[in-house]
């Protein structure tokens, strides 16, 4: 039997790191849960609202805000695309207006918290991440260090990164090397 | 720095983004028997000075192609549409 682990799972050593004093940075990571994306053609709007109310969903979503209902998480990252955490198997509902994909094993989340995770996102990205042009519930697709990545705040001062598990390790590195100045704590499960 | 308007994603640094084709090129008709069309479709391009038309994929963020007006003479943006919903 094959045992899954992190792409984090050499990177997530507890420890501190950088800057004495207090620490302004926690790092840490979970994997996804059941993360799908369904896409389609045509009539998508029809197929993909019928795969979102019976997940308790309501809508289509915002580009911007992420929908939450039942545990469940939808991100509407184009006009005929949205990833679904915690969704389940939905390969029942591949049709010729929606194809279905399991993404599960090919993204990983990077934990970004606090008081300083806006200050370490502004240096890594190019966009307003303030607590007013990003609040909680906001998402932003955006690449760090020219990997694509999702950004989920999570609240006043935590936010989760959806990072391919091929370049996790090269976003992380690149996020504790910009916390380090703020002193991180890298929390292990 | 130009950044853009992505009609998804909101104001992005152009960074994010990867320039694609002149969006002003029409495809000749397919039964079309003449060379010269082909030729122009496939090599020929206008150098303009000024506003332009220009295919650009938002690669870092929603990965949409979008038809983006821009000055090549002053680097200004213009109007950000997403390619599908513009008229070919």
């Amino acid at each position: 039997m094959l045992e899954l682990c992190s792409p984090l799972n050499s990177k997530l050593q507890a420890g501190r790191f950088g800057a004495q004093g207090e620490t302004g940075i926690a790092l840490g990571g979970r994997p996804v849960r059941d993360l799908w994306q369904i896409a389609g053609w045509g009539d998508f709007e029809a197929a993909a609202i019928e795969v979102l109310s019976d997940l308790g969903l309501c809508g289509l979503g915002s580009y911007s805000l992420a929908s939450r209902a039942k545990g469940r998480t939808a991100w509407r990252i184009a006009p005929d695309k949205i990833l679904i955490e915690n969704a389940g198997n939905l390969s029942d509902y591949m049709s010729a207006n929606l194809a279905t994909l399991d993404l599960s094993h090919a993204r990983t989340v990077i934990l970004l918290s606090g008081t300083q995770a806006r200050d370490v996102l502004s240096q890594l990205i190019a966009i307003d991440v303030t607590e007013t042009a990003f609040p909680e519930g906001r998402f932003l697709q955006t690449g760090i260090h020219h990997v694509g990545v999702l950004i989920q705040c999570m609240g006043q001062n935590a936010f989760e990164i959806y990072a391919p598990v091929t370049w996790a390790e090269t976003v992380w590195e690149v996020i504790c090397e910009n916390a380090k100045p703020f002193g991180v704590e890298i929390v292990a499960d | 720095m130009i950044r853009i308007k992505c009609p998804i994603c909101g104001l992005r640094n152009e960074t994010e983004f990867t320039y694609g084709a002149d969006a002003t090129v029409k495809r000749p008709e397919m039964g079309e028997q003449e060379q010269q069309p082909w030729v122009d479709y496939v090599f020929n391009r206008d150098n303009p000075r000024g506003w332009h038309k220009e295919y650009w994929h938002h690669v870092q963020g929603c990965r949409q192609w979008v038809v983006l007006e821009r000055n090549t003479l002053t680097h200004e943006i213009g109007e950000c549409k997403l390619a599908r919903e513009v008229e070919q």
